[in-house]
């Protein structure tokens, strides 16, 4: 079924991108296999505080002679984040995945746009890396409270084959606006598919968006989770049904009409 | 070799480790990480006779050393169950306890008798503890008079052993588990989650949704031992099956010497998806070590000073 596994993977590299977000490369000995949009529960603490493992994006992997090498991009927020950011190099964390659905890349048409707000940018990185491979042509909006939160801009503009816009809260880079007002502002009407992951009103706003211009548009969600294996029912997203669906399951990454108005 | 096999009551076990009602879901949902039948028993999720959404989100949030949920028995009702999830369970010869909850006497009994219907199952777990629902579960809980007729009610409807699991909230816990056994259960759960509350100093709002939830995890352990101790030496006669933050072999050992047949493994499960099968591997090694040449001889044996 399931290729998930739980392995321990070594912090081989940590760089900051900005006062409070780093990216950590950690290497591991079996596979990973991850999509775009999956996550990883992460686990650094031996004693019972903290107690739970943290889910985590992938930005990025690459299969190795045996295992893997990835990358997760981090704010950091609280106990477990501080944590991380000051692990030493060579450290072993637990790792628990590839988990959830990601991103559907097959089938989102010759032009996509990608959207990331914020921390968001780690599903929305993968997914453009993993397009850039494939050779699909699509833009990338990536909006952030302010100049220093906006992270790995000269690789973002590497990856992208079309537009890089960028934008900012305060006005520190590019324009002082919204993400999905730049978004509404320079829609192209070549736009075949719409993948997001961001804060939710970001979300909200991008599925809004999406259903005017009657496209698709997946979204990201980031919800507290406790075990990332679908058995605690902590993680759960309203769907449009009026049920409630483990995202660690049925998501992250949901397709904006599964999802119950303003979920 | 030590004998790990074990009894509650009637009911014979292959060892005393069991996976807790909400953190295994219906049992097979960590096949990868913790075959149900490698367990002395898995106790379902709280199954209602009709499926159930569940509570608003947040539902759950961390605290030191325990996390805090409110998920209001989210499951996919019982015909749901016996359709979809036990005839696998069945095939793979797991022990299966079924956890029931029911807003009325009548809701248990008509998950009861429904369950009765199908081969495959070991007991019934009476959930009777739940703090996040509004109507149902810790209203029972809470009262031994209500929880006498309860158990009375369901008692002829069954051979197969019935369970209780008891909340640590209730006024008189020890009230409560004496009109449970009177009553004819079986054996008693110790103990579900504490209600307790987690609040978010800038927004100035509980963490979760429904305000309060129930606590689980090592913040307890302490006092559900004290409790599980407690109604052991109160009703000695009553088998136990202890829970309460049970995060390794010690702890499990900890349990069994204050009094419980067996125990649960709920939260941990949460940290590690095989932390059932690690605490059973701590629990053979713990006697190995000292000598213990069956499990048994553990259950009660604490030393009062």
């Amino acid at each position: 079924m399931d290729a998930r596994v739980d392995q321990k993977a070594v912090l081989v590299a940590r760089s900051q991108l900005s006062p409070r977000c780093f990216a950590l490369d950690l290497v591991c000995p079996r596979p990973l296999p991850a999509q775009p949009g999956q996550f990883v529960m992460v686990g650094v603490s031996a004693t019972s505080d903290p107690l739970l493992r943290r889910p985590f994006s992938v930005a990025g992997v690459m299969p190795t002679e045996n295992g893997a090498q990835f990358q997760l991009l981090v704010k950091e927020v609280g106990k477990v984040t501080a944590m991380l950011r000051h692990l030493p190099l060579g450290s072993e964390v637990g790792v628990l995945g590839p988990l959830g659905r990601g991103f559907s890349l097959d089938s989102c048409g010759p032009h996509p746009v990608l959207v990331a707000g914020g921390i968001g940018l780690p599903p929305v990185l993968f997914a453009a890396r993993q397009l850039q491979k494939q050779g699909v042509s699509f833009d990338l909006f990536y909006g952030a409270a302010s100049e220093p939160e906006l992270l790995l801009r000269s690789e973002i503009q590497k990856v992208v084959s079309g537009d890089a816009v960028f934008c900012t809260d305060d006005g520190s880079f590019g324009e002082s606006v919204f993400v999905t007002d730049l978004l509404r502002k320079r829609w192209k009407s070549r736009y075949s598919h719409l993948l997001a992951c961001g804060p939710n009103p970001m979300l909200h706003a991008v599925a809004r968006l999406a259903r005017e211009k009657g496209v698709a548009a997946e979204l990201s969600l980031e919800e507290p989770m406790a075990c990332g294996v679908g058995v605690c029912l902590g993680c759960v997203v309203k769907l449009a049904d009026g049920t409630y669906a483990p995202s660690c399951q049925k998501g992250p990454v949901f397709r904006a009409s599964e999802l119950a108005e303003g979920w | 070799m030590v004998r790990l096999a074990t009894e509650v009551g009637s009911l014979q076990l292959k060892n005393p480790i069991l996976a807790a009602s909400g953190t295994f879901g219906y049992g097979l949902d960590l096949l990868d990480f913790c075959p149900p039948e490698a367990l002395g028993a898995v106790v379902t999720k709280g199954l209602s006779p009709k499926p159930r959404a569940g509570n608003p989100t947040p539902r759950i949030v961390e605290t030191p050393a325990g996390m805090i949920n409110s998920i209001g028995l989210q499951n996919i009702g019982v015909e749901a169950f016996c359709t979809d999830v036990l005839p696998t369970l069945r095939q793979r010869k797991a022990c299966v306890v079924v956890n029931v909850f029911g807003e009325t006497e009548e809701e248990y009994a008509t998950v009861i008798e429904r369950l009765q219907r199908e081969e495959g199952i070991a007991a019934y777990e009476l959930n009777v503890s739940c703090p996040n629902v509004h109507k149902g579960g810790m209203e029972f809980g809470h009262d031994p008079k209500l929880l006498r007729s309860l158990v009375a009610a369901l008692r002829p409807l069954t051979q197969r052993p019935l369970w209780v699991k008891l909340s640590p909230n209730a006024p008189s816990p020890l009230a409560v588990a004496e009109a449970a056994v009177t009553a004819g259960a079986d054996a008693l759960t110790l103990v579900n989650t504490f209600r307790a509350l987690s609040v978010n100093a800038r927004t100035r709002r509980p963490s979760i949704a429904t305000g309060f939830g129930g606590l689980s995890g090592p913040a307890i352990k302490p006092l559900a031992l004290r409790l599980v101790w407690e109604v052991h030496r109160a009703i000695p006669q009553a088998p136990l099956v202890g829970i309460g933050g049970i995060m390794s072999g010690t702890d499990a050992v900890e349990f069994l010497l204050a009094g419980a047949s067996a125990v649960q493994v709920g939260t941990a499960t949460f940290r590690n998806p095989n932390a059932c099968l690690t605490v059973l591997a701590e629990l053979e090694a713990f006697c190995q070590q000292e000598g213990v040449e069956d499990v048994r001889e553990l259950v009660g044996g604490l030393v009062w000073p």
